[in-house]
């Protein structure tokens, strides 16, 4: 979709009209979907955060001020998804107190699978977590390197670095 | 949009390295992103998306009726500096102290407020109903020595409380 019709579709949200809001789940809904799936490895709990994303841009939709709004969105899905490991990693403290082996749990890749993992997220799942992250909200949201170093306020020599890494060992794995 | 698409992966890379470590790390990127291309996460269940679509609506709802209480609200706190500075008026100048003026004190947030589930409506309800109990102070302490402060503090907290409510 071209971003002119984005930002029509936009300012109908933030006159409050539903059917603008309903067109950004179609717009958004797969691709967001899959990110959360490549994250955690699991459908329900990416169903769960899909859904809690998109109420969340209702509530937060008046704070976008031009810009990209893949940016936008897939950085508020970033956080949706940091706030659940969160939320996880203090659970099972609280639960046994193994946090360190609980951080990948919570992530989801290694114990999450549903069943029906394919070998990518096999592979995904051998990448440090943070780099998963930034490979997969680049192929995601298709913001360029210059938008995540932005968005993740990170140099972006180290955003190239880490992709770099994360793409050439997925290479590897996936043979 | 693709914006990825758009920049130049080798340009931006030879800012950090060689020409030839350049075009390596760029030829490593896009096969890795091919790799993700040619193998896609399942697609969401369309009744999720339904679902989806349909807490968005309750969402939106929900969000609309906060903004209408907070409108009222606003309101009333404006109505409610009007009846302090109508007060100070009174203390300090010759106006008869009606017993009208109480009547709308004392009957501002109470009749508007109930259900309010946000919770900033919910503190700055909680607020106002401080003020009207400070306001029914002031007016039952006519005579009392600190009477003028109390006014003039009543009516700073209500000009602060109203300046968030339309912040938001």
């Amino acid at each position: 979709m071209a971003q002119h019709d984005i930002e029509q579709v936009i300012i109908g949200c933030n006159k409050g009209d539903e059917g603008c809001f309903t067109q950004l789940v179609d717009i958004y809904g797969r691709r967001c979907f899959g990110y959360f799936y490549r994250l955690t490895g699991n459908r329900d709990l990416s169903d769960e955060l899909l859904s809690e994303l998109f109420v969340k841009l209702v509530e937060k939709i008046g704070t976008y001020r031009g810009g990209s709004f893949d940016g936008w969105i897939f950085t508020m899905a970033s956080n949706i998804f940091h706030d659940h490991l969160r939320f996880k990693q203090r659970q099972t403290r609280l639960l046994d107190g193994h946090s360190k082996r609980i951080m990948s749990q919570s992530a989801g890749v290694a114990s999450g699978y549903d069943g029906d993992a394919d070998k990518l997220q096999m592979a995904l799942g051998e990448l440090d977590s943070g780099v998963r992250e930034l490979v997969m909200m680049r192929f995601y949201s298709q913001m360029s390197f210059k938008e995540i170093a932005e968005s993740r306020q990170e140099p972006i020599g180290t955003i190239l670095s880490k992709v770099h890494r994360g793409l050439r060992k997925l290479r590897e794995l996936m043979g | 949009m693709n914006n990825s698409a758009n920049e130049n992966l080798r340009e931006l890379l030879a800012g950090f390295m060689d020409e030839a470590a350049a075009r390596q790390t760029a030829e490593d990127i896009e096969k890795g992103e091919e790799i993700l291309g040619a193998n896609q996460a399942p697609q969401p269940d369309e009744r999720v998306l339904a679902e989806v679509k349909k807490n968005v609506v309750a969402a939106l709802r929900r969000r609309r009726t906060v903004v209408f209480q907070k409108r009222i609200l606003g309101a009333a706190v404006a109505a409610a500096i009007v009846v302090v500075s109508v007060l100070t008026m009174i203390r300090y100048g010759n106006l008869s102290n009606s017993h009208q003026t109480r009547m709308v004190a004392a009957s501002i947030p109470s009749r508007v407020w109930e259900g309010a589930d946000d919770a900033d409506v919910t503190v700055l309800k909680a607020e106002i109903e401080n003020i009207q109990s400070e306001l029914s102070g002031v007016q039952s302490d006519d005579t009392g020595g600190n009477g003028s402060t109390a006014v003039d503090d009543l009516e700073t907290e209500l000009i602060e409380v109203n300046g968030d409510m339309w912040k938001g």
